[in-house]
């Protein structure tokens, strides 16, 4: 199980301790979530590297193209 | 026991008045009200105390007191007092109104004229109010619990100084009673560049956490600036604008998120990617309502 600190304003504690299966749950989930944005991400600069080698030009011209 | 407000002709002036005028000298008659009061002209030389819970006034009529009568009015109730013109004229160089625990010498020119001068005033308010300020060192997961009330409606949150081991994007989600997060109906939309110009956009339809700032390596300094609204009051749907640079990627990201499911939050959680620990200071400040 990954660690959770949990900093209380209210009562002034700090508690840090294992996570519970649904806090695991959540975390595991909100990685996955990351993972695939930065595949997604990495998928559209290859594609972007690809297009510029298709068109011929490098990236400083396609920004220059772009305004 | 009070004294005459004055003594006329063939009027007898006792023992027991000489001995209240002592005893006034160094141990001030006083009267405390617990109710908005309208100042009488036996009140002259005296203390007036207020103590209410609520607010109240101390008015000053004209024709009551002559020149050079002086007044202590003071307030010790949790209810600021304002001293209140009625049909005198109250002149000051400060604020009228008493906080708790402050006090000012009233003080009059003539029958229908007075000056009011504070002791204590009440401290202007700030702008913004430093709530929480939590200094957090190599976790990977960390919520902030509690910091959101009906005190304020805006909210301003800095991740600063945020460092990780390698490449880390850091997000947040919400917090509500329980304390439970709120995982999911995240949407978000991020776009900014890097000093080459090259355009870097984070976008998120209906996830599970919101992007807060990303860092690259342990050297890199990210900083971030989220202003909230929607949270700590009645249930409400979390609005935040985002402005946050990553010191690595040299990456400036400006957008907004919003999470579709209207609750009364809270808190909130942080995540970092790749289980990487991260290390920073989040403040968080409360904007003032007026």
């Amino acid at each position: 199980m990954t660690k959770i600190t949990i900093y209380d304003h209210e009562t002034g504690e700090t508690v840090e301790r294992e996570m519970t299966v649904a806090e695991q749950t959540n975390y595991d989930n909100v990685q996955t979530e990351i993972e695939a944005e930065l595949e997604a991400q990495a998928a559209k600069a290859t594609a972007r590297t690809a297009l510029l080698a298709k068109l011929g030009i490098t990236e400083a011209e396609a920004q220059l193209l772009l305004g | 026991m009070a004294l005459p407000t004055v003594f006329l002709s063939g009027d007898v002036f006792t023992a027991a008045n000489a001995n209240l005028l002592r005893s006034n000298q160094y141990n001030q008659t006083v009267s405390t009200k617990t109710t908005s009061y309208t100042l009488v002209a036996a009140d002259v030389g005296t203390r007036i105390v207020m103590n209410s819970a609520s607010a109240t006034t101390i008015t000053v009529n004209t024709s009551l007191f002559s020149a050079g009568d002086t007044l202590v009015l003071q307030n010790i109730g949790a209810g600021v007092c304002t001293v209140t013109a009625g049909t005198a004229t109250v002149s000051s160089a400060g604020p009228l109104a008493i906080p708790q625990n402050g006090s000012g010498i009233l003080y009059f020119t003539s029958a229908g004229v007075s000056i009011y001068y504070p002791s204590a005033v009440t401290a202007s308010a700030s702008a913004l109010t430093l709530i929480s300020s939590t200094a957090i060192s190599a976790q990977t997961s960390v919520a902030i619990d509690n910091v959101f009330t009906s005190t304020y409606t805006n909210y301003l949150v800095l991740f600063d100084n945020f460092v990780a081991a390698g490449s880390m994007s850091l997000r947040l989600q919400w917090r509500y009673a329980g304390p439970t997060t709120q995982t999911t109906l995240s949407f978000y939309a991020l776009s900014g560049y890097n000093y080459a110009g090259t355009l870097q956009t984070q976008l998120q339809n209906s996830g599970a956490s919101i992007f807060v700032l990303q860092t690259t390596s342990g050297a890199s300094q990210a900083l971030s600036q989220v202003n909230i609204s929607g949270v700590g009051n009645s249930s409400q749907q979390p609005v935040a604008t985002i402005n946050s640079f990553d010191n690595g990627f040299l990456y400036y990201l400006a957008g907004g998120a919003n999470t579709d499911q209207a609750r009364t939050y809270t808190g909130f959680i942080l995540t970092s990617s790749n289980a990487n620990n991260f290390t920073g200071n989040v403040r968080i400040y409360g904007y003032q309502k007026s």
